[in-house]
């Protein structure tokens, strides 16, 4: 856990884009590919004997990232050092070596384990593939590596229907153990099990690691198992790291919002959570294929920084950013807003002496707070051209004065034990601007 | 069993599925009350059987499941007042198990609804997600306004709009009310511009905002009991926290009762009044929050609460249940209690099922283990290997802790 | 390959699912006249009866039981006589006879030995070219995929029967276009010391001594069949490739051969199977089709038997019925059959059987 250690993994701005939209017939139509940005710059190190959690929601790009840190996936940019070799540049010999020292255990029991293979050719497989040992002695490693996961030596035979979520979890631990890695990418390994089976393959890794000096990278949602059996964490969103460090600093005191948010989320399991006051984030994480500018958390963000010269309430103005997205997005029906007769008379024609009613049906709609009479007036003003569905000219006056750095420069990491992308952070001086 | 509050009695239910493998007991003898208003939380692992409870409320169970036995008693007193010459009334009370299936399933959506855990695959991908609420909506009004009249079924909704709605597709199934109903569901349940939302499809949603969806349409009948089946468990745990409050919003609102089953005991935590504990078919404890998570008696919820990882504490070593849940198979099922084989303080009483104990005198927190009344001693333990030696002969050789397996996968 | 579990599977279905009984009996049926028809066929599928003597001709009689009666205006002794006249069905002739005379039954026999073998022959080879296509294609995706599933939906594009005419004429001229298969049996019976231990020797010793297999037919209807097997392929292949057991063969470094060949092709073998299955009662119908056009050279065939009937069909029916419902009696039973494995093999019964 000190700077003795040298990384065994050094990820260094690793990309992968997914691209839709790609095939012969598209490209024939002259539609242009859009990118699924999965990962989009990661760098991190995992430390020789040490567990890294990479933590974050569905679609946040934790599981791509392990596949492609180990070239299960072939990136679309950066670079991976295993033990000081880029991980993508290996080839024949040295590749095969590569397959030999890390190793996956993958999430659903289910799909993990071929159907029509006996498990004892199942955890043999990795053996055969590198020629170890002679078949007899094969056979006999496969029978210790079974025992070794509290299975029986007997059971080799059998096929993995015929076992239970948590055996057939065991099963491919067995396999990713069989060559003697020194590095294991974990991927939701327990997120298919029962709470109790799971404790018991929390416990089976947390020996192996100790038998074996395992370094493990520990992908997973669930942030009690990140917290229990992680030394360092690393938080995803996105696609991107938004915050990274030990365990106990992420989990007693953490910088980013996004972490402090999916911290508040987690109910506990006692007594006392119904009367914990938490603070919830609202929204949906965007698409990948659209981030957001900037920040990409700082469309849910509750802690979005407001231009210096304005005085408001965070609250408030996480309503009026709530509403301006929806403004850019165009995502409000003015035909069910208020009265639509008001806005347009029977011919279609536009109404100006309603305008301002129009306006408050769609405050009252959208805004979850009143605002002061200040920023009220000026929010009115700017939606006024909404009556004339003219978008753009309400977006324009909205991000005059409300527009925030946290959509025009997209924070760093930085640097140090426990970086934070976020610009609460970081001084917005430092951080790139997103072009 | 004279508690006037309780809107839901649940004596001695028994749910089987006769399957090629043998006669699964997925409810064994299962009592309950719920209370008017209050959130009952169901905790359980998969194959304790909880869903199936769930689905023997509502009468959802399926071919090869079964209800063999026992009684739910729902109360209803204008429903009572209606049947009051049958046997299937007990003052304000009626016993759905009594109750003819067309009156039961009047009940459904109206009196009781259900939401599931996997949103995408209750919704019809080829329908708008407000047509879809619309038509709860619809269906109930029809129910409501005169459950016995044809005319009444048809309103709004003749023979010729059913043909036409086959051949343009144009054609709205239901009425402009009910579709201005569903808009207005979709606000309460919180998703932003909820007349444009309408128009969607289901794949245009996310996991969240269609469970909100699914959540929406079991309001549309105003349900005096709502039957939550794992709500959350699909979504990432900052949607979770949405839902939960959304839930927890709505309860409060309308005073309705929620049933909510779940595997997350900090999702019980959050919400529940009351929790049952559910393993192999039964529930094994019960009572208050604080009774089942501040003093657990039965092994199984202490050792439940000793598998989760702890959020806040330091990295201790779990202390997990060995084995594994059993195979619920009835010739499988000996009668002793069944998770003496797991349990850390299996005695020799446990040899004989136990009936539900009264843990102290309030009455609320019972469970069915011995050690309510007695104290574990080490003189009347089990051999450790007790078990491992009788039950599972062909498994002998096994390592302890994996006696067989036995997740309801088949055998060969 | 076959597992324990597989047979059980496949013996329940049986067990509840009449149609599949029906399926496989009739299956069996037409296997075992196909089989042994030297043994079983009443007479040369080829002899001829037409003589201008009523006694020896035996040509154009019903099958039992549908004798009828026709009206004959002849000049007798310088006079127009209308003379009607029964035709009686003839008992050793049991479908009736062809306008040449010849036995339907025993020309059903035979004509049941180049369908069988066209259709499994067939099935057989464009399953070799289909699936390794296929699971090239499936497995590798993107521009692989890309271009070799073009090149598939093209032969998809042309109308099965205009695309095996137009082969049959490229290999038309060919040595291989048709091939003599000798009959083992009737080989037996004429063999000097073997004859003695064939079961109705003479008989047997007077049927053809081979029959003329149309490699031509067969290579055609596998040219065209193969797509379907490659779509199929392909799509396994897909499914499986993003299955996690072949991410951790990748893992441990194992190659695409190796993955291909242990997990791809075990597991996407359950529709191949029943595609297969289903794929003969195709290639059957076009078989037929194809000698029905005449492009088949071999004439003792269904399809052809048809056509020979189809002139004469108003009045003699029978001899474009009989071979017609032997096609649809195959193309039915195999279908059943088909649907009989797709059932017991549907991967979502098997797994879990839990509740």
């Amino acid at each position: 856990m000190s700077d003795v250690h040298q990384p065994l993994v050094k990820v260094d701005g690793l990309e992968k884009y997914f691209w839709e939209n790609d095939s012969l017939l598209d490209r024939l139509l002259g539609e242009d590919p859009i990118a699924v940005r999965a990962v989009d710059g990661v760098s991190f190190d995992i430390r020789e004997g040490e567990t890294l959690g990479l933590v974050g929601e569905s679609g946040c790009g934790k599981s791509t990232t392990g596949e492609t840190l180990l070239r299960l996936q072939e990136p679309t940019g950066g670079a991976v050092e295993f033990e000081g070799n880029n991980v993508y540049d290996l080839e024949g010999k040295d590749l095969t070596a590569f397959r030999r020292e890390a190793q996956v255990v993958f999430q659903d029991p289910f799909s993990s384990l071929d159907p029509r293979m006996t498990i004892g050719r199942i955890v043999q497989q990795p053996l055969d593939v590198h020629e170890v040992g002679s078949k007899a002695e094969r056979r006999e490693r496969v029978r210790d590596l079974l025992e070794r996961v509290g299975l029986a030596a007997e059971h080799a035979d059998r096929y993995p229907h015929e076992f239970s979520g948590g055996q057939r979890q065991r099963i491919g631990i067995a396999r990713a153990l069989a060559l003697e890695p020194e590095f294991i990418v974990l991927d939701e390994p327990t997120s298919a099990l029962d709470v109790s089976v799971q404790a018991q393959v929390l416990n089976l890794l947390d020996d192996l690691q100790a038998d074996f000096g395992l370094t493990y990278l520990l992908i997973s949602h669930d942030l009690s198992v990140i917290r229990h059996v992680c030394d360092r964490v690393a938080v995803m969103y996105l696609g991107e790291i938004v915050e990274i460090g030990p365990s106990e600093e992420i989990f007693g005191e953490p910088k980013h919002p996004y972490t402090k948010a999916l911290l508040e989320s987690v109910p506990r399991a006692s007594t006392d959570e119904r009367d914990r006051e938490r603070e919830t984030i609202s929204g949906d994480v965007p698409s990948p294929r659209d981030p957001p500018s900037g920040c990409r958390f700082r469309t849910r963000c509750p802690e979005v920084i407001p231009p210096d010269d304005l005085e408001i309430d965070q609250s408030e103005y996480r309503a009026i950013m709530t509403l301006r997205q929806r403004v850019e997005q165009r995502a409000i029906s003015l035909e069910t807003v208020g009265d639509e007769d008001r806005r347009v008379d029977d011919d279609g024609e536009f109404v100006v002496e309603n305008v301002d009613a129009f306006v408050a049906d769609v405050k009252a709609q959208i805004l979850e707070t009143t605002l002061p009479p200040r920023e009220d007036e000026a929010v009115t003003e700017a939606l006024a051209p909404l009556a004339e569905e003219n978008w753009d000219t309400a977006a324009e006056r909205l991000e005059e004065r409300y527009g925030s750095v946290c959509e025009r420069a997209n924070p760093d990491l930085g640097g140090g034990t426990h970086p934070a992308a976020c610009h609460l952070v970081s001084a917005p001086g430092d951080s790139r601007s997103d072009g | 069993m004279s508690n006037v509050t309780d809107i839901l009695r649940i004596d001695g239910l028994k749910t089987r599925f006769f399957t090629d493998n043998g006669q699964v007991n997925a409810v064994e003898d299962l009592d309950v009350r719920i209370e008017d208003g209050e959130v009952f939380g169901i905790v359980g692992e998969s194959g304790s059987g909880k869903s199936v409870m769930a689905l023997s409320i509502i009468d959802l169970i399926e071919r090869p499941g079964r209800i063999t036995d026992g009684e739910i008693w729902f109360r209803a007193p204008d429903i009572a007042d209606e049947l009051v010459e049958t046997d299937a009334v007990d003052g304000d009370y009626v016993d759905l198990r009594a109750m003819s299936p067309e009156q039961r399933g009047l009940l459904r959506g109206s009196r009781f609804s259900m939401i599931f855990q996997d949103p995408m695959s209750s919704f019809n991908p080829s329908i708008t997600v407000g047509e879809q609420i619309a038509e709860a909506v619809e269906a109930q009004r029809r129910a409501r306004s005169n459950p016995r009249s044809l005319d009444a079924k048809s309103q709004h909704y003749g023979l010729t709009d059913y043909l036409l709605g086959g051949v343009l597709s144009s054609k709205r199934y239901v009425s402009e009310p009910s579709l201005d109903r569903a808009i207005e569901l979709l606000e309460l349940v919180g998703i932003p511009d909820p007349a444009e939302r309408a128009e969607e499809y289901p794949h245009e949603y996310s996991g969240g905002m269609l469970q909100r969806a699914m959540i929406a349409q079991a309001l549309a009948g105003e349900p005096d009991v709502l039957i939550a089946d794992e709500p959350t468990t699909a979504l990432d745990v900052t949607i979770q926290a949405q839902v939960l409050d959304l839930l927890a919003e709505l309860q409060t609102e309308t005073g309705m009762t929620i049933l909510l089953i779940t595997h997350n005991l900090g999702v019980v935590a959050r919400m529940c009044d009351r929790v049952g504990v559910m393993y192999a078919g039964e529930i094994v404890e019960r009572g208050t929050l604080g009774d089942v998570f501040d003093n657990p008696v039965h092994p199984y919820t202490q050792g439940l609460l000793g598998s989760i990882p702890d959020l806040q504490g330091v990295a201790e070593r779990l202390q997990p249940i060995e084995g594994n849940v059993p195979s619920l198979l009835d010739h499988e099922m000996p009668d002793r209690c069944y998770f003496a084989d797991r349990c850390p303080k299996a005695m020799e009483e446990c040899l004989e099922h136990p009936p539900e104990l009264a843990v102290n005198d309030r009455g609320q927190h019972a469970t069915r283990c011995y050690l309510a009344e007695t104290e574990y001693t080490a003189a009347k333990a089990l051999p450790t290997d007790y078990f491992g030696a009788t039950e599972a002969p062909a498994e002998a050789d096994t390592a302890p802790e994996e006696p067989t397996a036995t997740d309801g996968g088949d055998h060969q | 390959m076959i597992s324990k579990r597989l047979k059980q599977s496949l013996r329940s279905e049986l067990r509840t699912s009449l149609m599949a009984k029906i399926g496989l009996v009739l299956i069996l049926l037409i296997l075992i006249v196909a089989m042994f028809a030297p043994f079983l066929a009443p007479h040369h599928p080829t002899e001829t009866r037409v003589s201008d003597d009523p006694e020896v001709d035996k040509t154009d009689l019903p099958p039992i039981g549908m004798g009828y009666e026709t009206s004959e205006t002849r000049l007798v002794d310088g006079e127009m006589q209308t003379v009607e006249t029964t035709i009686e069905p003839d008992h050793s002739f049991i479908l009736g006879t062809n306008t040449l005379g010849q036995d339907i039954l025993s020309r059903l026999m035979y004509g049941a030995r180049v369908s069988v073998l066209v259709g499994v022959l067939g099935a057989l080879l464009a399953t070799a070219i289909g699936v390794p296509y296929g699971l090239t294609a499936g497995y590798f995706g993107d521009r692989i995929d890309d271009s070799l599933m073009r090149g598939a939906d093209m032969m998809l594009a042309f109308p099965s029967l205009v695309l095996a005419i137009a082969l049959v004429g490229v290999f038309r001229d060919t040595d291989f276009h048709t091939q003599q298969i000798p009959d083992p049996f009737v080989l037996a019976a004429r063999h000097d010391t073997l004859g003695s231990f064939v079961p109705r020797g003479e008989h047997v010793a007077a049927m053809p001594a081979s029959i003329t297999f149309p490699v031509t037919v067969t290579l055609v209807v596998a040219l065209v069949n193969w797509v379907w097997f490659a779509r199929v392929a392909r799509g396994e292949a897909m499914a499986i490739r993003q299955e996690e057991y072949v991410k951790a063969a990748k893992s441990v470094g194992a190659s695409n051969a190796t993955i291909i060949r242990q997990h791809v092709l075990p597991n996407s073998l359950t529709p191949v199977i029943v595609l297969a299955t289903i794929q003969v009662a195709a290639i059957i119908l076009l078989e037929s089709a194809l000698s029905y056009l005449g492009f088949s050279e071999t004439t003792l065939t269904w399809g052809y038997d048809i056509q020979q009937g189809q002139s004469a069909a108003a009045t003699y029916w029978w001899i474009a019925f009989m071979p017609g419902m032997a096609i649809v009696i195959a193309v039915i039973s195999i279908n059943l059959l088909g649907d009989w494995l797709r059932d017991a093999l549907d991967p979502s019964i098997e797994g879990e059987g839990g509740v």
